[in-house]
């Protein structure tokens, strides 16, 4: 069998692994980053400049071939013609969940992970959110706060490049921002009315999101093409194939091997120490053997977990690592999709020209001074204003010249505030190894037990509500409210299945994302999340990778680890 | 110009702003597969072809810009009714176009295609018509078959060649965004 030793082993090279690439190969570790899906080439796999035209069925998809290998990632808006190969073959990658508990499990396996077609949105968190477990009493409090985490902030902000705006909300602080993009007239417009009629509580600010609006770092300004979960050969938006990696490959210590499935990781009795990973190679199938004194587990909330929970030994029986019995609970995702839609008359010669890839935001104000009745904790909009073009056609009565023409002009501007929020820990949704399933390479599939509970339900119900009263201070006319019902998972912010905590005994992690249980072993992705806030979780992620590697090294340094 | 040259000249030392002056015919060249090539029909017999043909064409005509059968529209919706839609789909959009032909019988007393454009104008108006009585009632009218007809038209349309250039001037990168500029066709968030 073959083996190879490194400083540092990093299973996953998408959001996080591509930052703990780039920390542990920049603070000088030998490091090995396994991925377990293909190799990407900017130049070939990035098609976000095709014409619609150049595909055989020009956008709609091929609908039968997603059926049929693509059932689960179809749910997914960008899983869409030219970006469907970003996202992974259901039948080779199976999963189970209870029959009444659906969960949409949106999974990326390719050197960059779902950083190619990530949202790109991305929010601090604030200590109203890392208190919030303290506070109410649901899951365990977070070993840190706001002032841990913020130098951290500031640290992969810079890097990444995060344009917005400052607000001075304590709910939702300001970063290091590059210059925000514009809201269009519209979109000011209901800001303005939202302020005339909530004051400072309800605020609509453009979102702040990882494109650049300027050149920065050798990476080139948004040419606002649109299509962004399709790629970008301009790097334009921060992703680990855009950023991270190519930072870490200038060091000339990384080893960057694709293809590798990683089936668990081993673990050395006699020194209590991971002593590296097997590794299946997912087009041979051969396994092989890494070994390092470090492994940081960057694979995704879910994949991580199954990792470990595959991991096990004599004195780990349930999962490597799960002392607590928490490795593969309190799994949570954002609940989404209530709000409201509606028409705002006047600016009818006005439009916007060129493709943002972004919109609003609305920062949460439930339960920040005040106790709101019904749910704990909160939620945010996003959203945004358009004018409808040709598509509005296939729905209008007509056809013909006059017809046409008429569709030259775009419809009536449209407003869309759509909610996302806080989901709580619940030891109840968790993941465990299915005894009846594995995957492609013959790898236990996880059994997925999550649901929403009436926190969530009351939340979305009070979004619509909110959305509906906030457009009407804007102005807006035929405002419809809806409620969604989405499946956990489908938001694909899941997290919450490896927690960081103060106590051993109920959590996974310590303060700085190491196992309590076995210290050369470190998850900073979404698994590590102890709350799930209501903000997009990728930049907290990033933090929290940056923090731990820093602390990593640091440890190394000094003959600890 | 591949895309190599592109990401050098979009990312390079030009700097984006300069795109602002290039032409959008020169920016959409950019990994284009032109399909110049006349496909063999998958599904549609010559009459049937000929059917879609001219309903489409009624549907977006020919005006200062070209009209749906310029861009082949038909061998899209043939290709769409081949590989992309289930039987039931199939079967109903063809029963609907045999439809036509008995209502054209019925009414004028020849097939669609050789009665007069006007005798084919006042029959889709009728079918129109439906649609939009059945969207009153039902909010949806998907099932219908010009529903459907005029759904594969106007989508074959906007996203052929033609349609994205010509008709919608569309620029593949804008290379800017303008919050609130002047009307154009090229509507964000559309192909």
């Amino acid at each position: 069998m073959q083996q190879r030793s490194f400083d540092a082993i990093v299973v996953g090279s998408g959001m996080t692994g591509g930052w703990a690439a780039k920390e542990l190969t920049e603070h000088g570790l030998d490091t090995l980053v396994l991925e377990a899906g293909p190799p990407i080439d900017p130049d070939v796999d990035f098609v976000e400049h095709e014409p619609v035209w150049s595909f055989r069925y020009r956008g709609l998809g091929d609908r039968r071939q997603l059926a049929e290998t693509q059932p689960v990632q179809r749910t997914c808006y960008a899983c869409d013609e030219a970006a469907s190969k970003f996202f992974v073959n259901d039948v080779e990658n199976p999963y189970t969940h209870d029959d009444d508990k659906p969960f949409a499990w949106i999974r990326g396996r390719h050197v960059g992970g779902r950083s190619i077609m990530w949202a790109r949105q991305s929010y601090r968190w604030s200590d109203l959110d890392f208190e919030a477990n303290a506070r109410d009493g649901f899951g365990v409090d977070w070993p840190i706060r706001y002032g841990d985490l913020a130098p951290w902030y500031d640290y992969v902000e810079r890097f990444a490049g995060i344009s917005g705006r400052p607000e001075g909300l304590s709910q939702l602080p300001d970063g290091q921002f590059l210059p925000a993009m514009p809201l269009n007239c519209v979109e000011e417009s209901l800001r303005e009315g939202i302020a005339r009629g909530f004051g400072r509580d309800r605020v609509l600010t453009i979102g702040r999101t990882a494109v650049l609006t300027e050149n920065h770092n050798g990476r080139a300004a948004c040419h606002y093409c649109g299509p962004c979960h399709r790629g970008c050969v301009t790097r334009s938006y921060f992703s680990a194939v855009n950023a991270t990696l190519p930072a870490a490959a200038e060091t000339g210590r990384m080893t960057l091997r694709p293809n590798s499935v990683v089936a668990e990781i081993l673990y050395d009795q006699t020194r209590d120490r991971a002593r590296g990973v097997r590794v299946i190679d997912r087009e041979t199938r051969e396994e092989m053997v890494f070994t390092g004194r470090i492994v940081f587990m960057c694979a995704s909330a879910l994949e991580s977990a199954r990792i470990l929970l595959n991991s096990k030994n004599t004195r780990f029986p349930t999962g490597l690592g799960n002392t607590s019995g928490e490795l593969g609970r309190n799994l949570m995702d954002h609940t989404m999709g209530g709000g409201a839609r509606a028409t705002m008359r006047g600016f009818e010669d006005r439009d916007s020209f060129g493709r943002r890839p972004n919109g609003i935001y609305i920062p949460r104000f439930r339960n920040v001074t005040e106790s709101h009745p019904d749910f704990l904790r909160g939620y945010g909009f996003q959203g945004g204003a358009g004018r409808p073009g040709w598509s509005r056609g296939t729905t209008m009565p007509g056809f013909g010249a006059d017809f046409k023409h008429a569709l030259r002009t775009p419809g009536p501007w449209q407003v869309t505030f759509y909610g996302f929020g806080e989901c709580l820990p619940r030891n109840d949704n968790y993941v465990e190894l299915d005894p009846a399933k594995v995957d492609a390479w013959g790898i236990p599939a996880l059994k997925i037990h999550c649901s929403w509970s009436g926190n969530e339900r009351a939340m979305l119900q009070d979004m619509s509500v909110t959305a509906a009263e906030m457009l009407e201070a804007g102005g807006a006319q035929d405002i419809e409210t809806f409620v969604q019902d989405n499946p956990p998972g489908l938001t694909i912010h899941e997290m919450g299945t490896a927690r960081m905590g103060r106590d051993p005994q109920t959590s996974v992690l310590n303060a700085n994302n190491q196992m309590h249980d076995v210290q050369n072993i470190f998850v900073t992705d979404g698994a590590a999340m102890a709350s799930s806030a209501c903000q997009n979780p990728s930049l907290t992620y990033m933090a929290l990778t940056a923090r731990a590697c820093d602390y990593a090294v640091e440890r190394m340094r000094r003959g600890e680890l | 110009m591949d895309r190599r040259e592109v990401l050098q000249w979009i990312g390079g030392a030009v700097g984006i702003h300069a795109l602002a002056g290039v032409s959008p015919k020169r920016l959409m060249a950019i990994g284009r597969a032109v399909h110049e090539k006349q496909q063999a029909l998958l599904v549609l017999n010559a009459h049937q072809n000929h059917t879609v043909t001219t309903l489409a064409e009624h549907i977006i005509p020919e005006t200062d810009t070209p009209g749906a059968s310029a861009t082949r529209v038909n061998e899209f919706i043939d290709l769409l009714l081949a590989e992309w839609c289930d039987d039931v789909e199939r079967e109903r959009f063809l029963r609907g176009l045999a439809d036509v032909d008995t209502r054209s019988l019925n009414t004028f007393g020849d097939v669609f295609v050789h009665t007069t454009p006007d005798r084919q104008i006042a029959l889709m108006s009728g079918l129109d018509a439906e649609v939009t009585a059945l969207r009153d009632v039902n909010g949806e009218a998907d099932d219908h078959f010009f529903a459907r007809m005029k759904w594969f038209t106007l989508y074959g349309y906007y996203t052929s060649e033609i349609g994205q250039t010509q008709e919608l001037q569309s620029s593949i990168i804008p290379g800017r965004y303008d919050p609130c500029g002047p009307l154009h066709r090229d509507t964000p968030g559309e192909w």
